[in-house]
C-alpha cells in the first residue's frame, strides 16, 4: 500500500495546485461548446480565429498583471497603460518609427522606475499604480485627445495574418504564456521574483536583493503591457487611450481565474492564459446568445463568481 | 491606545496642507475670491467625502479589502433614486431607494466574499458588474428628472457654507466616535490589523467584514442619490470616483494595509483633490494636464512620504516617528492573510 501510496501523493498535490486553472478550463470548454452549437462555424479554423482574437490583447495584459502579482503587488494602472501604447502606436509609430519605438522603450523603463521607487520607498503597489494610471492617461490624451490615427502597416498586416491550417490568435497566446513561463516558472530570475512575493525576508537572508527581483518583475509587466497594446491596436486599427481601461480590473480576474492569489510567491502562466480566453469569450457567447449588449457585464460577473463558486467546491473535495 | 493617539493627532494634516497650498495658488493666480473659491470646493467635496469614508472602513479592515464597486453603485443609485423621487414625489424617497441600492449591491459582494471566500476585489467587481448593467438598461429612454427641492437644498449656501458641508462634516464627526466609542469600531480596527489574532481574541469577524461592507455600499448609494440630484443622473456618474476614493483615503492618511483609519484626513485630502481641479481649470490646462498633474502630484505625495518596514508588511504612508516595538509587532502577520 505504501508504494502505492507514496507517488499518488504529489499527484494529489499538484491537482491542488492546478485545480483552480481546471475550473476554469472546465467553464472554457463550456463555453466553447455552446458557441459550437449555436454556430457550427465556430469549430473551424476561421471561426475559431474570429472567436479567441479579441481575447489576446487581454490575456496578453493579464500575463502582466500576473507577474506582478507573483511578486505580491498589484497593478491597477494597466488598463490606461494598454490604451496609452495604443495611443502611441497609431501616431509616433507611424510619423517616425524610430521615434515611437523609443517612446515605446521609455514606457518599459517608466514602469521598471515605477518599481524600483514602489521597494525603495516602501509604498503600497496598489496605490502607486492607481496614481501612475492617471499619468499614463494624461499622457494618453496629450498625445492623441480624441480616438483615432492609423496603425503602422506591418502590424496592421499582423492583425489580419490568416494562416493556414490553425487559429492564428493561438500563436501570440501561446507564445507569450510560454515565455512568461521560461521567465517567471523556470529561470533563476523567476524564482527571485516568486521568494519576493511569498518571503522577502528570507530572499535577503539568502543574500540576494529584493530590489532587482521588484525591478525585472515590473519591466517585465511593462514590457507585456505594450505588448498587449500593440496587439490591440493592430485589431482596432487606431488609437484610443480609454479603449482597455476595462482591463485593470479584469486583468485581475483572469489572474485569479487562473489560479493566482493576491499574496504572491506563485506564478501560473498557463492558468493565466486559460482564464483570460474565458473571460474574453463570455462577450463572444453572450453575442452568439443574443443577450442585449447592456446586460453583457452582468452575466459576465457572474460567470467569475461562477467559476470561483466551483473553485470553492473543487477546493473542499480535494482537501 | 497607540492607535487612538494616532487617531486623532498625525496623520490628516498632509492632505489639509496639501489643500492650503492649491488654495494659495488659486488665490495668487485669481488674484480675488478666496473664501468664494472655499466655498465651491466645500459644495464639492461632500460626495467625494462620503463615498471615501466608506471605502476608508473597507481599506481600515485590513489588506486584500477595497470596494470597486463604488463607481458603478453611484451610477445605479443617481437613477434609481430619481425615478423613485420622481414616482412617489419625495426626495426623501429617492435619498432612501439609492441607499437600498446601495445595501443590495453590497449584500451580493459579500455574499461572495464570506461565503464563497472570493477575494473581495473581485466579489465587487463582479456586484459592480452586475450594477452597471441594470444601469445600462435603466439610462436607455430614462426621462425623469431630479428633484428641484432636494437640489435647491443641495445648492443652499447660509454664509457661504454649503449645508451639505455640514451635514457631510456631522457624518464625519459620526464615524469618527464610531471607531473610537463603539465595539464596532474597535473591532473594526482590530480585524484591520491581524486578523487572526482577532478572530482568536473572539471578535466576529465575519459579521464586522460584512458591516462594513455594507456601510460602504450604503454610503456609496446615498452619494449617487445626492450627486444624480446635484448634477443629472448618467451612466458614467460615478466613472471618477473609483480611483478618487482610493486616492482620498490614503493621501488622508488612513493606512493602505488596514488597521488605522483617519476620516478627518478624508477630508483634506477630498478638498485637495477638488481644489486641484479648480486650479487647473482656472490656469486652463486640457483634461490631459489636469491627469497628469494629479498622477504626477499623488505619486509625488507617495514617494516623498514613503512607507513603513517592508519585511513586516505594513507600509505606511506619513509615517514621522518610528511605531512602538508592540505596534509593528500586531502587524506582523498580516502578509498571510487575502
Amino acid at each position: 500500500m505504501a508504494e502505492l501510496l507514496a507517488p499518488a501523493l504529489p499527484t494529489r498535490a499538484r491537482m491542488r495546485r492546478t485545480a483552480p486553472a481546471a475550473v476554469s478550463a472546465v467553464a472554457l470548454v463550456a463555453m466553447i461548446a455552446v458557441c459550437a452549437s449555436l454556430q457550427s462555424d465556430v469549430l473551424t479554423v476561421a471561426g475559431l480565429s474570429l472567436v479567441l482574437s479579441a481575447t489576446v490583447p487581454l490575456v496578453i495584459a493579464a500575463q502582466a498583471q500576473m507577474t506582478l502579482m507573483s511578486v505580491g503587488d498589484i497593478d491597477l494602472g494597466i488598463g490606461t497603460f494598454v490604451g496609452l501604447v495604443t495611443v502611441v502606436a497609431a501616431t509616433s509609430l507611424v510619423s517616425s518609427p524610430v521615434t515611437g519605438v523609443l517612446i515605446l522603450l521609455g514606457l518599459v523603463a517608466a514602469y521598471a522606475v515605477l518599481g524600483t521607487l514602489v521597494h525603495l520607498r516602501r509604498v503600497p503597489s496598489l496605490i502607486a499604480t492607481l496614481g501612475a494610471s492617471f499619468v499614463w492617461l494624461g499622457l494618453g490624451l496629450f498625445i492623441l485627445p480624441t480616438p483615432g490615427g492609423t496603425t503602422p502597416e506591418w502590424l496592421a498586416a499582423f492583425g489580419t495574418w490568416q494562416p493556414a491550417g490553425f487559429p492564428a490568435p493561438l500563436l501570440p497566446i501561446l507564445l507569450v504564456a510560454a515565455l512568461v513561463y521560461l521567465l517567471t516558472a523556470r529561470s533563476a530570475l523567476g524564482v527571485r521574483m516568486r521568494a519576493l512575493g511569498s518571503n522577502p525576508v528570507a530572499l535577503e537572508r539568502a543574500g540576494l536583493r529584493p530590489l532587482a527581483a521588484r525591478a525585472i518583475a515590473y519591466a517585465a509587466a511593462g514590457a507585456l503591457g505594450v505588448l498587449s497594446g500593440l496587439v490591440l491596436a493592430s485589431q482596432t486599427g487606431g488609437g484610443d487611450v480609454s479603449s482597455a481601461s476595462s482591463y485593470t480590473l479584469m486583468t485581475v480576474a483572469a489572474v485569479i481565474l487562473g489560479g493566482g492569489s493576491f499574496q504572491g510567491g506563485g506564478a501560473v502562466p498557463w492558468g493565466v492564459a486559460i482564464g483570460g480566453v474565458t473571460l474574453g469569450l463570455v462577450s463572444v457567447v453572450l453575442s452568439l446568445l443574443d443577450v442585449p449588449t447592456t446586460m453583457q457585464s452582468a452575466v459576465q460577473g457572474l460567470i467569475v463568481l461562477a467559476v470561483l463558486a466551483g473553485r470553492v467546491v473543487v477546493g473542499k473535495v480535494l482537501r | 491606545m497607540n492607535n487612538l493617539r494616532a487617531l486623532g493627532t498625525r496623520p490628516w494634516i498632509w492632505g489639509f496642507a496639501a489643500a492650503a497650498l492649491v488654495w494659495l495658488a488659486i488665490l495668487a493666480i485669481s488674484g480675488q475670491g478666496g473664501g468664494q473659491t472655499v466655498s465651491l470646493a466645500l459644495s464639492l467635496a461632500p460626495y467625494l467625502v462620503i463615498v471615501g469614508l466608506g471605502q476608508m472602513l473597507v481599506i481600515t479592515a485590513g489588506p486584500g479589502n477595497i470596494d470597486v464597486s463604488v463607481a458603478p453603485i453611484i451610477s445605479l443609485a443617481g437613477f434609481v433614486s430619481v425615478a423613485t423621487a420622481a414616482a412617489t414625489g419625495s426626495a426623501t424617497a429617492g435619498i432612501v431607494a439609492g441607499i437600498g441600492v446601495g445595501l443590495a449591491v453590497a449584500v451580493v459582494s459579500t455574499v461572495a466574499i464570506l461565503g464563497l471566500s472570493v477575494p473581495p476585489i473581485i466579489a465587487t467587481l463582479a456586484a459592480g458588474l452586475v450594477a452597471s448593467s441594470v444601469t445600462l438598461s435603466l439610462a436607455d429612454g430614462f426621462a425623469a428628472v431630479p428633484d428641484p427641492g432636494l437640489r435647491h437644498l443641495l445648492n443652499l449656501r447660509p454664509a457661504g457654507v454649503p449645508l451639505l458641508a455640514v451635514a457631510v462634516a456631522a457624518v464625519t464627526a459620526l464615524v469618527v466616535a464610531l471607531l473610537r466609542r463603539t465595539v464596532y469600531g474597535r473591532s473594526l480596527i482590530a480585524v484591520g490589523q491581524n486578523r487572526r489574532a482577532a478572530e482568536r481574541a473572539g471578535v466576529p469577524v465575519a459579521r464586522i467584514i460584512a458591516t462594513t461592507y455594507l456601510a460602504s455600499g450604503a454610503l456609496a448609494g446615498l452619494t449617487g442619490s445626492l450627486l444624480a440630484a446635484y448634477i443629472a443622473p448618467s451612466a458614467d456618474l460615478g466613472t471618477r470616483y473609483l480611483l478618487d476614493s482610493v486616492a482620498v483615503v490614503v493621501i488622508g492618511g488612513t493606512l493602505i494595509s488596514g488597521g488605522r483609519a483617519v476620516p478627518v484626513g478624508v477630508w483634506g485630502a477630498a478638498l485637495f483633490f477638488i481644489l486641484l481641479d479648480g486650479l487647473v481649470n482656472l490656469v486652463g490646462w486640457s483634461t490631459a494636464a489636469q491627469n497628469l498633474l494629479k498622477g504626477g502630484l499623488v505619486l509625488l505625495v507617495l514617494f516623498l512620504a514613503g512607507g513603513g518596514d517592508r519585511a513586516t508588511g505594513t507600509p505606511s504612508l506619513f509615517r514621522r516617528r518610528p511605531r512602538p516595538a508592540a505596534a509593528t509587532l500586531t502587524t506582523t502577520g498580516e502578509n498571510t492573510h487575502g
